[in-house]
């Protein structure tokens, strides 16, 4: 595991005051895009399951920090939803330009099942409604994880650059 | 042991550990063994949400008006520096304009209920769940913010603190799936206990009893029962009824009088006089 574990807090700790106090006056189709997932779904798209998880378990941490939801509870739903496309992607061929939203649009699914499951049993009355309103986001990730992942692979690539054996 | 049933291990490893930890933070949180530690960590935050929302608000205000921007372009290029001032004196006073607005609808919110204390706070964030519907706002517990203290703003009842640090607190929404808050409706009387839908401004109020008729368009406020929020304040509207006859009783939709979207100062009402209820605690004999 490199280093870019360490960079993780901090930089999910930025992702989380934007998310917080920045994209809300920014809707799209009047969803708001959980940003810190997406860029740890992309991190470890690129980088591994071992890394994706524990960039996913600090982006949910801090997600936490921001919410009236207990702690722990994103961190645990982030590290299972990307965790678990990140072995569906090992069973695939190599990333393919749109895999990645294909991987967002599975990801967020899980993301949305599992938080409503794990509320539910936290006491948070979720009502289906509710949870069907969000749908539009699954979409919405299925796009705005494509410029993620491509500036995520511009930062990779410059960060590991690929040794060549002459 | 080949390297890569090692590579398994150590991915089970990580995964194992940090799952673990997230359900151990779950379980603390819960039972309310973080709320010290968490305040400490939070509360510096409140400072940075504040001045980063009030920028990220500030580029919104510029991105949502780009007639006016494209207009104002034009114009500096036909009159240079002339219109510009003119332009940029007529934006500040629009801008006063609209915070006078907000204050004087604040203030006569404020003389409207004079026994009322309130707290002004500024909203600073949003929830950064997507299914939760609750907000950050820049007063905490320094400022005399508690847990439960009704939130409203200059059109209506906002939520409820939730959790407060320091300097900060956050707010649940009266349209969060959790929220129940006892009301009454304007004209029929009816009372029950208004519920969020997580969905919109919407909001409902069921088991209403079948022999009130409930009209649409009726304001719905607080009826002050059970002491957590003061009687009276404006809830939002009804906006649709379902009714069938062959049940006992009805369900009344209502629309918000707030618009949280477009929320940016709101009035926690740290004190307030209860609904007085001793009638119901006194015995028949004395």
């Amino acid at each position: 595991m490199s280093a870019s574990v360490y960079v993780a807090f901090p930089l999910m700790a930025l992702l989380g005051v934007v998310q917080t106090a920045v994209l809300p006056h920014f809707p799209i189709l009047g969803q708001v895009p959980v940003l810190p997932f997406l860029v740890a779904l992309a991190w470890g798209l690129l980088r591994g399951v071992n890394e994706g998880a524990v960039w996913a378990f600090m982006a949910g941490f801090w997600q936490d920090m921001f919410s009236i939801v207990p702690l722990g509870t994103h961190a645990l739903v982030f590290l299972l939803a990307i965790t678990a496309v990140l072995l569906i992607q090992q069973l695939l061929p190599l990333s393919q330009f749109l895999l990645p939203a294909l991987f967002a649009t599975i990801a967020t699914i899980l993301y949305l099942i599992l938080h409503t499951m794990l509320l539910r049993l936290l006491g948070f009355s979720l009502t289906l409604n509710a949870v069907t309103s969000l749908l539009p986001i699954v979409i919405l990730h299925a796009i705005i994880i494509l410029p993620i992942y491509w500036l995520m692979n511009q930062i990779n690539r410059r960060v590991n650059p690929r040794r060549v054996e002459l | 042991m080949d390297f890569n049933q090692t590579q398994q291990r150590i991915r089970w490893g990580i995964f194992i550990t940090l799952a673990g930890l997230a359900v151990l933070l779950t379980i603390l949180d819960n039972t309310g063994n973080l709320d010290s530690v968490l305040a400490l960590v939070r509360d510096p935050f409140g400072t940075v949400l504040s001045w980063t929302s009030a920028r990220a608000d500030g580029v919104n205000n510029l991105l949502s008006a780009p007639r006016d921007i494209e207009a104002a372009q034009l114009e500096i290029e036909q009159l240079q520096g002339r219109i510009d001032a003119l332009e940029r004196e007529n934006e500040e006073l629009r801008e006063l304009q609209g915070e006078y607005q907000i204050l004087l609808e604040l203030f006569n919110r404020a003389r409207e209920t004079p026994t009322y204390r309130r707290v002004t706070a500024a909203v600073i964030g949003q929830d950064s769940n997507p299914g939760v519907r609750s907000i950050i706002i820049d007063k905490g517990s320094a400022d005399g913010v508690r847990v439960g203290m009704p939130v409203e703003s200059a059109r209506g009842l906002v939520g409820q603190v939730f959790r407060t640090t320091p300097n900060s607190a956050q707010v649940v929404l009266v349209t969060e799936n959790s929220s129940a808050v006892p009301s009454r409706l304007g004209s029929s009387r009816a009372t029950g206990i208004l519920r969020g839908s997580g969905v919109g401004n919407t909001m409902t109020i069921d088991w209403i009893d079948l022999r009130f008729q409930v009209e649409i368009g009726e304001t719905v406020l607080t009826s002050g029962l059970g002491g957590r929020f003061p009687q009276d304040l404006v809830i939002g509207r009804v906006v649709d009824m379902n009714r069938s006859e062959a049940e006992l009783f009805q369900q009344a939709i209502v629309q918000s009088a707030v618009d949280f979207e477009a929320l940016e100062i709101v009035f926690v009402i740290v004190d307030f006089e209860p609904v007085d209820t001793s009638i119901f605690s006194t015995s028949p004999g004395g």
